[in-house]
């Protein structure tokens, strides 16, 4: 398994001291990323736990704008499989949704039970460009963004707004829906536009049936949330600077405590793909990443160990968003001699051994 | 007065939840050094970060400002709080009542959650100050909340209570505001986005939402009295109330209770 030590190839034990000693200096670190499987977001956590270090995610926007949005208003929300099932109506938000393959199977099929079973599937959308594919209805955006767009929507809907508008046509064709479902990446909506879209659903839901559909994005942070909470109670942004877990959204944004200079020192976990921190150069850092993708370099950190590749060369529990939750992905190639929680529980035990000499 | 001078900029963020007159009232000197203030794990105590002077007044002055100290005068409930500096985020978060003034700017979320008293920030206010944190019911809660100089986006998101007066502020002014008054003499686009209920009164202002409808130009009564109550607190602001407005009916897209008074072009 390669490793690299300041842009010199050197071995995984080596690379590991190395780690372990430059988190050790560190007063304040940050551990990032947790794009990978779920044993080593869990032994990022604990390690985080010894350092005193503090945890974000790479999906820490979109994450947020949900959790915000859920924590004061609920969510009316659905999986995959009962929009592709039930759905005759899809209501697509904005331009990212277009990108993901679930968008394309529900759009392809029709709704095969349920209320709606038999009827004809309509997809509506939003501001969105289509995928030059799918057979959408489609209506333009507010000029001042998607949230927006939902909320003039909304007042249509509500009878506050009336007229010949085109999202009063859209706010009929979604009342006519008998099982509805509005998809959207919360990333682009936003936390003002989900919880302006989830009030739009608790209408909808007087007379018809009507859900959201979140979309995951490519990181892993739907596994890592309950992991978080089961393991501090806290959504992921929580730092241990005082030997307990401390949840603040604001203060534990990676980029803003590097930014801010009150970060010294970074892990980047990445052992699926994700994009890089910009920032990472700029403090003492250590990468944890996927053999044979392209942070797997010497010049991705200070120190970068390269590890297996979980549902290709590593076994791992990872999200599952045909089905909605956390399931195990085997490994389809030959297995890697090391895996990130590996990697990170020995960084911990050298910090432990530290400590207790 | 009590007075804590900041030593050198803080190599960290500082948590003074518990600095308050009345916390620092029944301490001796060597004890109040003692109180852990530090957030990472070089547990920093208030004696490694400030000279203490303390005299048992209802009177803290903290001396030297850094953007780095969160939650100066949280759950303040009396006396004064003065800062001849910047302070962090969360300024006078929760406070019931006393007086707090930094003369500085402010990080996010200043104010927010506070009940009662008063709130100065004679510099510029962070994103969401007045507003709501992360999971909180609401922002303003009561207080109320000076700004002079520029607020950031989303000011007085979610607020409740209380009343707040910016200079200016950026987009998204009085978001999703509950109830209170919030009045800015400029801010940005789309004000009052996602408001239930609660007055806004603006000078400028850039895009309005679509889902606010002009409902005409009134001399009321209510207006001659908010100016009256304006008066003390900012000048400008009180002859804003006072002179010509366009009342905006919103947000529709929820209840519909709140009014933006603008001033008329």
């Amino acid at each position: 398994m390669a490793a690299w030590v300041k842009g010199g190839a050197t071995d995984a034990e080596t690379a590991i001291a190395a780690a372990a000693a430059l988190l050790a200096a560190a007063h304040a670190p940050v551990v990032t990323g947790l794009c990978a499987e779920l044993a080593a977001v869990r032994a990022a956590f604990h390690l985080a736990g010894t350092l005193g270090a503090s945890l974000d995610t790479a999906g820490a926007a979109g994450t947020y704008a949900e959790l915000g949005s859920l924590s004061r208003t609920g969510a009316m929300t659905t999986t995959p499989a009962e929009a592709a099932g039930r759905a005759d109506a899809v209501l697509v938000l904005g331009a990212a949704p277009w990108d993901a393959p679930i968008l394309r199977d529900i759009a392809a099929g029709a709704p095969s039970r349920g209320r709606a079973a038999g009827a004809e599937r309509t997809i509506l959308s939003i501001g969105g460009p289509g995928n030059g594919a799918t057979r959408h209805v489609a209506y333009p955006a507010e000029a001042g963004g998607l949230a927006l767009s939902v909320a003039h929507l909304r007042a249509f809907a509500k009878g506050h707004l009336a007229g010949e508008a085109a999202y009063a046509d859209l706010a009929r064709r979604l009342f006519g829906a008998r099982y509805g479902v509005a998809v959207y990446d919360p990333a682009e909506l936003g936390a003002l536009g989900i919880e302006m879209l989830q009030g739009l659903v608790k209408d909808l839901n007087e007379s018809t049936r009507f859900f959201t559909l979140s979309l995951s994005g490519p990181g892993q942070d739907r596994a890592v949330v309950p992991l978080a909470a089961w393991t501090t109670g806290q959504a992921p942004r929580v730092g241990f600077g005082r030997g307990v877990p401390e949840h603040d959204p604001w203060r534990f944004d990676s980029a803003r405590q590097v930014r801010a200079g009150e970060a010294d020192a970074a892990l980047w976990l990445a052992s699926l793909p994700s994009p890089r921190p910009d920032w990472l150069g700029t403090v003492p850092s250590v990468a944890i990443v996927g053999a044979g993708g392209p942070d797997a370099v010497a010049e991705a950190a200070e120190i970068v160990i390269a590890v297996g590749v979980p549902g290709e060369s590593t076994g791992g529990a990872l999200w599952n968003e045909g089905r909605a939750t956390v399931t195990y992905r085997p490994a389809t190639g030959a297995p890697a001699a090391l895996t990130a929680a590996d990697v990170l529980g020995r960084i911990r035990d050298r910090l432990t051994e530290k400590k207790g000499a | 007065m009590s007075v804590l001078t900041l030593r050198e900029a803080p190599p960290e963020r500082l948590d003074l939840l518990d600095i308050t007159p009345l916390a620092l009232s029944g301490l001796s000197e060597a004890e109040a050094a003692r109180i852990p203030v530090g957030t990472t794990r070089r547990g920093l105590t208030l004696g490694d970060c400030f000279t203490v002077r303390l005299d048992r007044s209802d009177t803290l002055v903290i001396e030297g400002g850094s953007g780095r100290l969160d939650r100066v005068g949280a759950a303040l409930s009396e006396g004064t709080i003065r800062v001849s500096g910047d302070v962090g985020q969360r300024l006078g978060e929760g406070m019931a009542g006393g007086s707090l003034h930094v003369e500085g700017a402010a990080g996010p979320f200043a104010g927010t959650g506070a009940t009662g008293g008063l709130i100065t920030i004679g510099g510029d206010a962070g994103d969401h100050a007045g507003g709501a944190v992360y999971a909180a019911k609401a922002g303003l809660d009561g207080a109320t909340l000076v700004i002079r100089g520029r607020a950031g986006d989303h000011l007085g998101d979610r607020m409740r209570r209380g009343l707040i007066v910016a200079g200016e502020a950026g987009d998204f002014a009085g978001s999703r505001m509950i109830a209170g008054t919030l009045a800015a003499l400029g801010v940005g686009d789309h004000p009052g986005f996602g408001m239930r209920r609660g007055t806004m009164l603006l000078g400028r202002h850039g895009a309005m939402s679509p889902t606010f409808v002009a409902t005409g130009a009134h001399d009321l009564v209510f207006l001659r009295l908010l100016a009256r109550s304006l008066r003390a607190l900012s000048p400008a602001h009180a002859d804003l109330a006072a002179g010509a407005l366009t009342r905006y009916s919103g947000d529709l897209a929820t209840l519909g209770k709140g009014e933006i008074w603008a001033a008329a072009a």
